[in-house]
């Protein structure tokens, strides 16, 4: 069944394959057109470097008008990131437009591992090691960063 | 226009007039004078003379109550207090309890709007301010709307920086129309990517063009979830407004949403300005305009009284507490919510030990007591040490010796102030039951004044008398329920004495009223309780108002201390 969503998704498929952005790869699951996974890699000059994080895009009906509920499947420490994989930031909530598209919500999310924004910590562990233990920060980071490789 | 008053046996009657006065009310300070020229010209109507000759003489009498009540009122912010008063359209704003020559010290102007006049007013504000700053009849919506209706701050950035005003405020520069078009094989939705030139689109004057379809969801999306001027253009980091005129092209022919679109611009309208809100009784419609700064709340109570009949107050929007300004009332509210069941239970049921303070409840036993805390071996009688006692376990007769008397004497400050807090919980409360009976009791009233009809012959109007009584019953009942909070809060002195004087005199001439009109046989025959009740309904009614006057005067000149 064709509807203005699924026609929407299928496109920015094709524009996803045909034009990836830097160290993003993502796909709907092939029985399923509203589930879809992508990877991450972790940014270079960052603590996340070399990291391969997998998520979770699930879409229905109103998008693009509402955006996709985003997961991390892999596990993540960053400031943003809650425990359970959920993220916080503003593109998926109140800033969300329309004119995003998947590639568009991974770039961002890519993004966010460059810059965290401890101010509006998810993590609040993650939060106060980033601002007042970088080295500590780092640590555990890398932590995660082995774990995704598994 | 609705002209209402809060004292309900003062309606105006003069409704012609009344109507005049408010159709025009708009264009009064703009075509005050040029209604000279019309009338001269154009002499045919009485009803325009009337308005005309009537107008200026009663705008002079409200300024000549005005001063010395300003000054009383807002003398000690008067800095906070001109922005808010004289801001905006102060000259739109006109006082409604005027129109009985003198306002009374407690009243406060208000008026009462309904959606359809909320509409108005917004679009006469724009008409107003259109020619002003030479702008489309959109933009100045949207201009004045993103300032929150404060004009003169705009007028002033509009004029020193135009482009940086209309930027900033998410309107375009050029202000071309918006404008629904198609056939340009160029185009392209960013939303749904359908392209070429069958495909209408909606163009804005920020050049972002979106399929109609696309954009209409987009809106209608963001209207069901409240919103209505504060909606932007879809692209990312684009801060343009999706103005009045683009929207209801998008919407044309979509009643619903066209119809939520209304209701939450006039929403938007009334709670982005500090001199409006809405009535807070269930599925009222009215909003209420009082200019009365929140900087003047600590020494004015803004009470005012909706169409609907619910009288609160304009400041917290709780019910009316007059005489009690805000901060006393929410926190004595608060302190109920907290307190009262608790302090009574105390009170009632338990005792302190005059040694250690503990709060001690007997539940069985003897009179002899031993404090669980202290050790400390006391009569729970009399107070006493026990020691005194001796062998009578069963019973104290040893209540007024000197030992006895001074272990009571000591019990804790804070008992003594639960025992205070009881004492003004107690008359609050009931007042409060007292009016909720009050209302009860004009339904037996109404009874009863069928009855006298039919059974004296008097005609309805000789019989109103008790409905009268009731009706100054219920509003004495409120008045002193928040006496009793205002007296709570009072630092004793000489001030308050006077108050309390003022508060009982009200208080016993209330409570004699009341068993008039409870019990009128008690009294006598028909004619003699009826002059009764009218004189008890007059004097009553001259106390409650020396009351409030004195209240309201006493708040403005910080009259009482309160605690803090």
């Amino acid at each position: 069944m064709s509807t203005p969503c699924r026609r929407r998704l299928m496109r920015d498929f094709k524009r996803l394959q045909s034009d990836p952005p830097d160290g993003i790869s993502g796909a709907p699951c092939p029985d399923n057109i509203m589930l879809w996974n992508a990877v991450i890699f972790g940014p270079d000059d960052t603590p996340f470097e070399d990291g391969t994080f997998k998520l979770v895009l699930n879409f229905d009906e109103t998008y693009p008008n509402k955006p996709p509920t985003v997961r991390f499947a892999s596990k993540i420490f960053h400031p943003n990131v809650y425990a359970n994989g959920e993220l916080c930031l503003d593109i998926l909530q109140n800033r969300w437009s329309p004119t995003y598209d998947v590639a568009a919500i991974l770039t961002s999310i890519q993004s966010l591992l460059h810059d965290p924004n401890p101010n509006s910590p998810a993590n609040a562990e993650a939060a106060n090691l980033y601002r007042e233990n970088r080295k500590e920060y780092i640590r555990r980071v890398r932590e995660t960063v082995e774990e995704s490789w598994e | 226009m609705y002209k209402y008053e809060s004292d309900s046996d003062n309606f105006m009657d003069e409704d012609d007039e009344f109507v005049d006065y408010s159709e025009e009310e708009h264009d009064f300070t703009d075509s005050e004078f040029a209604m000279d020229d019309e009338n001269s010209d154009d002499n045919d109507t009485e009803d325009a003379g009337i308005a005309h000759d009537d107008r200026p003489r009663r705008y002079a009498e409200t300024q000549a109550t005005q001063p010395t009540q300003t000054q009383n009122t807002f003398s000690a912010d008067a800095g906070d207090f001109e922005d808010d008063f004289y801001g905006i359209d102060g000259a739109e704003f006109e006082p409604v309890i005027s129109s009985r020559g003198a306002k009374r010290p407690w009243e406060v102007d208000f008026k009462v709007y309904d959606p359809d006049e909320l509409q108005a007013k917004q679009e006469a504000i724009v008409a107003r301010m259109e020619p002003v700053l030479a702008t489309s009849r959109d933009a100045t919506t949207l201009l004045l709307r993103s300032y929150l209706w404060k004009d003169e701050p705009l007028v002033e950035d509009y004029l020193t920086d135009p482009e940086r005003t209309l930027t900033k405020a998410g309107v375009a520069v050029d202000q071309t129309r918006p404008c629904i078009q198609s056939g340009d094989s160029a185009f392209e939705c960013k939303i749904c990517f359908s392209e070429g030139s069958d495909e209408e689109y909606f163009a804005p004057s920020c050049g972002h063009r979106y399929c109609t379809t696309c954009y209409k969801t987009y809106l209608v999306g963001h209207v069901l979830g409240g919103a209505s001027w504060r909606i932007k253009c879809p692209t990312p980091k684009c801060n343009m407004l999706v103005g009045e005129e683009g929207a209801r092209l998008l919407l044309a022919g979509d009643e619903e949403s066209l119809a939520r679109y209304n209701t939450n611009l006039t929403r938007s309208f009334v709670n982005d300005r500090d001199s409006f809100v809405w009535c807070p009784a269930p599925n009222c419609k009215y909003a209420i305009e009082c200019h009365v700064p929140r900087s003047a709340l600590r020494t004015t109570v803004p009470s005012v009284a909706c169409i609907c009949g619910n009288q609160f107050c304009f400041g917290c929007q709780l019910s009316d507490h007059m005489p009690a300004p805000c901060h006393l009332a929410s926190r004595w509210l608060e302190k109920c919510r907290d307190d009262s069941e608790t302090s009574s239970w105390i009170k009632v049921n338990t005792k302190e030990c005059t040694k250690c303070k503990s709060t001690i409840e007997k539940n069985g036993g003897c009179n002899h007591m031993t404090c669980r805390e202290c050790r400390y071996e006391f009569c729970w009688v009399c107070m006493g040490p026990w020691s005194e006692h001796g062998q009578h376990f069963y019973n104290c007769n040893r209540f007024n010796e000197e030992s006895s008397k001074e272990a009571r004497d000591s019990v804790s400050e804070t008992r003594a102030q639960l025992e205070r807090y009881i004492h003004y919980f107690t008359r609050y409360n009931n007042h409060e039951q007292s009016a909720k009976l009050a209302r009860k009791l004009l339904a037996t009233t109404e009874k009863n004044m069928e009855q006298l009809q039919r059974e004296l012959t008097l005609s309805w109007i000789e019989v109103q008398f008790l409905s009268d009584a009731v009706d100054v019953l219920s509003i004495c009942r409120s008045t002193l329920k928040w006496t009793y909070v205002l007296a709570f809060y009072m630092k004793p002195d000489n001030q308050m004495i006077i108050f309390e004087n003022n508060q009982s005199d009200l208080e016993m001439a209330t409570e004699q009223l009341n068993d008039l009109v409870e019990n009128p046989t008690n009294h006598g025959a028909i004619e003699d309780i009826k002059r009764k009740i009218i004189d008890k309904t007059t004097y009553v009614k001259s106390r409650w108002e020396t009351l409030l006057s004195d209240t309201t005067l006493g708040l403005q000149e910080n009259r009482w201390q309160f605690v803090d």
